[in-house]
């Protein structure tokens, strides 16, 4: 690819580059199906924080297909799949010490998840 | 573009950057010419007032508030942002019962666009370790007092959505104008660690 | 990786410390280090994932202790050498020829 020149950065700034893909790919869950996050430890990349592992939680929202980090990372490819919002209780992460009424929400890839 | 003048030696991690720069800049991978277009961009072009027009327009709109919810990519782009970190947006509303807080733990994700680019506070360890395990702790250390029955719901970007907080409408601004909103608008309040001025503080 | 960058929940790191009217940059190699990134990641070097990782494999300790952007100019380094554009042997003679050519 040939270097970014200075009047090819207005355009570049505008248009950003989303990782969203155009693929036909199934959503494994859909918004309310109850999961439980897979106790995935990679060593190499991945977006899968390690305090929502092994965690339960309801799946909110389907953003569309995106890129896969922990393959892309590796050249392993985009692996294109569905990421949600997934909503977690405050004291399902942290403990019954953790305020009652509060919640998290992380965006989570169709193989970060199975169902609870 | 004239360069400063070095009174005294270079650290290493300024050695490091201009032999990066210049190995690049020989090599015909980079052009010095677009990373200064680069800079200026982030440096004085982008910033939180861009957030702060979208939450006023919100507040003056109601079927734009309803866009900026449902669809916040397209609706942040009809006010003519977008682009690098804010290609999926997501616009979260606080509410008399909602309150919300953005971080990202993993590392440092925020919606550029409307935002510019993040203060160091967001992306160093203390923030983003607690933001998620104690928000109301963090609130606190920012000055923010819930009333207690309110829910906290912590984002942590740790995909390619960004996130874009829209405060309440502060009391007593009935009647004033889109810019004069705008001004009430902190780049605080729309990471959820800060509330919008009220008129006339 | 569960690395060190896997900050979510833990304790004793301390005070958030705001800066008021932070400056975008702090220090002119940061701006650079900044633009250099953009200028290369356009340029398809390298993706937005392998960056990340590359920042997630620095020491530990280098990473609590390291600023921001130093985070940033360590990775592109990094990625930069593993795929072949430039060399250590080559930013090493670079830094040298610097030092002694600035004061």
């Amino acid at each position: 690819m040939p270097a970014l020149t200075k009047d090819m950065v207005p355009g570049l700034v505008a248009a950003g580059g989303s990782c969203r893909v155009e693929a036909e790919v199934a959503a494994k869950f859909a918004p309310g199906d109850r999961i439980v996050v897979r106790n995935l430890n990679p060593t190499g990349h991945t977006r899968l924080p390690r305090y929502v592992r092994g965690k339960q939680g309801v799946v909110e929202h389907d953003h569309g297909v995106f890129v896969f980090p922990d393959t892309s990372a590796h050249g392993g490819g985009q692996k294109p799949q569905h990421v949600y919002s997934v909503k977690f209780a405050a004291q399902e992460l942290w403990g019954a010490e953790a305020p009652s009424r509060d919640h998290l929400y992380l965006d989570l890839w169709d193989d970060y998840l199975e169902r609870a | 573009m004239s360069k400063h003048h070095h009174n005294r030696p270079l650290t290493e991690v300024e050695l490091r950057v201009k032999a990066l720069e210049s190995l690049l800049t020989e090599k015909g991978l980079i052009d010095p010419a677009a990373v200064d277009e680069i800079i200026e961009t982030y440096e004085h072009k982008v910033g939180p007032r861009n957030g702060a027009k979208v939450v006023a327009r919100a507040w003056v709109d109601p079927d734009y508030k309803q866009r900026l919810l449902t669809e916040g990519t397209e609706a942040i782009a009809e006010l003519g942002f977008s682009g690098i970190q804010g290609e999926d947006m997501v616009v979260v509303e606080n509410t008399d019962r909602v309150h919300n807080l953005v971080v990202c733990t993993l590392c440092s994700c925020y919606p550029w666009p409307t935002l510019g680019l993040p203060p160091v506070w967001y992306k160093s360890a203390p923030y983003r370790a607690r933001a998620v395990s104690d928000p109301r702790g963090v609130l606190q250390e920012f000055g923010v007092d819930l009333p207690p029955a309110t829910e906290v719901r912590v984002w942590d970007s740790n995909a390619e959505l960004r996130y874009l907080v829209l405060p309440k409408r502060p009391a007593g601004t009935e009647g004033m104008s889109e810019d004069q909103l705008a001004s009430l608008v902190t780049r605080d309040s729309m990471i959820g660690v800060g509330l919008p001025r009220s008129p006339n503080a | 990786m569960n690395g060190i960058h896997d900050l979510g929940g833990m304790h004793g790191l301390g005070a958030i410390r705001p800066e008021a009217d932070e400056p975008v940059f702090h220090e002119d190699w940061e701006r650079r280090v900044f633009g250099v990134f953009i200028a290369s990641f356009a340029g398809g070097q390298f993706n937005v994932d392998e960056f990340r990782h590359a920042i997630e494999r620095m020491d530990p300790a280098h990473y609590l202790e390291s600023s921001y952007y130093e985070h940033w100019l360590t990775a592109v380094e990094t990625l930069l050498v593993e795929k072949g554009v430039l060399t250590r042997a080559e930013l090493e003679a670079r830094r040298v020829k610097l030092a002694k050519g600035a004061v």
